[in-house]
């Protein structure tokens, strides 16, 4: 069985490296491979084949990656799309896990203390004044709010905060930051922050969120 | 074995000092032997108070230093026959002489020889406290009715927080004056309990006494009548496991007598 494979698909081309053989046995097969389509009857054709790479259930490393590129860019007709692969590693899938969840967080940060997290936070907790909660993803929060609420950190602006904000001293996502003053905001709990298309933070009612991100409206079920 | 007890507050001036000697002074009257340990070096106070400023020999620097034995060092107080002693802070360096690791040794000898050490700590969350902490068993908090001593207080919990001690931290409020908090106008103790989120010790209310007999290098306590002296009486007895009731706000004195005649008339 060969362990380098040329298959034609409606985008174009893959070359599988069969997972069962050694690398040493695959890099001799897309060579004969390569060779011979070299020499292929229609190689009149100008322009260049692309190839993704598919190597099942194997993650190559840098250096197994540059032997492979190496060996195509021998051969001036091919050239490498992309290396992808069915499996990623237990710390990406870790990685992966941790922002798309969205996690729970029910603890008091005083005064003083900062809060980091990755991905979307459900607060239940309360904030004191002074107090800094941190993330990358959205904040929706339940609890009380006395201190400062960080979302979409450190640039990412399509992210929000949802909650009542009323009692925060401060809404920051990604870079733009709003200081609250007394009687800025209605206490509702369906206060949504977001930053608009002028790159300012406002203020809007979780009605209204449709207009305000329709992306995270579509993917949490609003048509 | 005896239990070593922080007095902290992060903010200055709200009274750690009087507390560590007035709660001492208390448990010492209870019949408990009692060690006062004044961290605050550079600034001691702890001594003044107690009125033993006169025979200090040696202080804690000497002691971690090993220029004395900590016997050497330890100041007792007359006053109550062998129940209470101070180690004293050093006056002529600073909180850098100490490693929170001497700290502990040091307390961890006086543990088996009283059934309380309190640890007085200066005011700051630097070195200084982080000494102070380090061989504690148990927290004391201490704040005023003051959004800046309560915001401290929380920033200390915090750090509490996140190297527990043994016990959790205890609340003590300070400062109370009745009428202030009565009509509202001065932080409610319910809320700042509820706010900081820790049980509360005791509440000590303001009273003139507690400086003149601070300048007098006697603590307020030996007083039986007076309120504040009875804050701390509770306080003790709570930490010895007693179930005390909490003083009442609106617990004021008799009324005068015209006063009364006033009532009187405005009654119909």
């Amino acid at each position: 069985m060969q362990a380098a494979v040329l298959r034609g698909t409606q985008n174009g081309y893959d070359l599988v490296l069969k997972q069962s053989a050694s690398l040493d046995q695959i890099l001799v097969d897309l060579k004969t491979l390569l060779e011979n389509l070299k020499v292929d009857p229609q190689a009149q054709e100008t322009s260049k084949v692309s190839l993704d790479v598919l190597t099942e259930d194997r993650i190559l490393t840098a250096e197994e990656k540059q032997q492979i590129e190496q060996m195509v860019g021998n051969y001036p007709r091919f050239e490498i799309h992309k290396i992808a692969a069915n499996v990623i590693t237990v710390a990406d899938a870790q990685q992966l896990r941790e922002r798309e969840n969205v996690h729970l967080l029910s603890k008091v940060i005083r005064n003083g203390q900062e809060v980091s997290m990755q991905g979307d936070v459900l607060f239940l907790g309360t904030i004191h004044e002074g107090g800094k909660l941190c993330t990358t993803g959205n904040i929706f929060s339940m609890g009380n709010v006395s201190g400062i609420l960080q979302a979409g950190y450190p640039d990412d602006e399509s992210k929000l905060v949802m909650g009542n904000l009323e009692s925060a001293q401060q809404i920051r996502i990604a870079e733009q930051f709003d200081i609250i003053e007394p009687d800025e905001l209605q206490p509702s709990p369906q206060t949504i922050a977001y930053v608009n298309d002028l790159h300012v933070l406002s203020y809007g009612h979780l009605d209204k969120l449709k207009k305000i991100n329709p992306k995270l409206y579509n993917q949490i079920g609003g048509i | 074995m005896g239990k070593a007890i922080v007095i902290t507050s992060g903010k200055g001036g709200v009274g750690k000092t009087t507390t560590s000697a007035n709660i001492g002074t208390a448990l010492a009257l209870m019949g408990k032997r009692v060690c006062l340990m004044d961290l605050d070096i550079g600034l001691r106070n702890l001594d003044v108070v107690l009125g033993l400023d006169n025979r200090i020999i040696y202080d804690i620097v000497d002691v971690a230093t090993g220029r004395a034995k900590l016997p050497q060092a330890l100041v007792k107080d007359k006053r109550f026959d062998d129940k209470l002693y101070l180690l004293p802070a050093a006056q002529n360096t600073d909180k850098t002489a100490l490693q929170p690791e001497q700290v502990k040794e040091i307390v961890d000898e006086l543990k088996p020889e009283y059934d309380y050490v309190l640890i007085d700590c200066p005011a700051g969350i630097e070195q200084g406290f982080m000494n102070a902490v380090a061989g504690a068993d148990a927290a004391i908090v201490v704040t005023t009715p003051e959004i800046s001593a309560v915001r401290d207080a929380d920033r200390v919990v915090g750090l509490l927080e996140q190297h527990p001690l043994t016990e959790a931290p205890r609340l003590l409020i300070n400062r109370i004056r009745r009428n202030m908090m009565q009509d509202g106008s001065m932080m409610d103790i319910d809320e700042i309990t509820h706010h900081l989120g820790i049980e509360l010790l005791g509440i000590i209310f303001d009273d003139d006494a507690v400086i003149t007999t601070s300048n007098q290098g006697e603590p307020v306590v030996l007083d039986t009548d007076n309120p504040a002296a009875q804050g701390y009486r509770n306080v003790a007895r709570r930490l010895e496991g007693e179930t005390v009731p909490l003083m009442k706000l609106e617990d004021q004195p008799e009324p005068g007598f015209w006063h009364r005649v006033s009532n009187w008339f405005h009654r119909g």
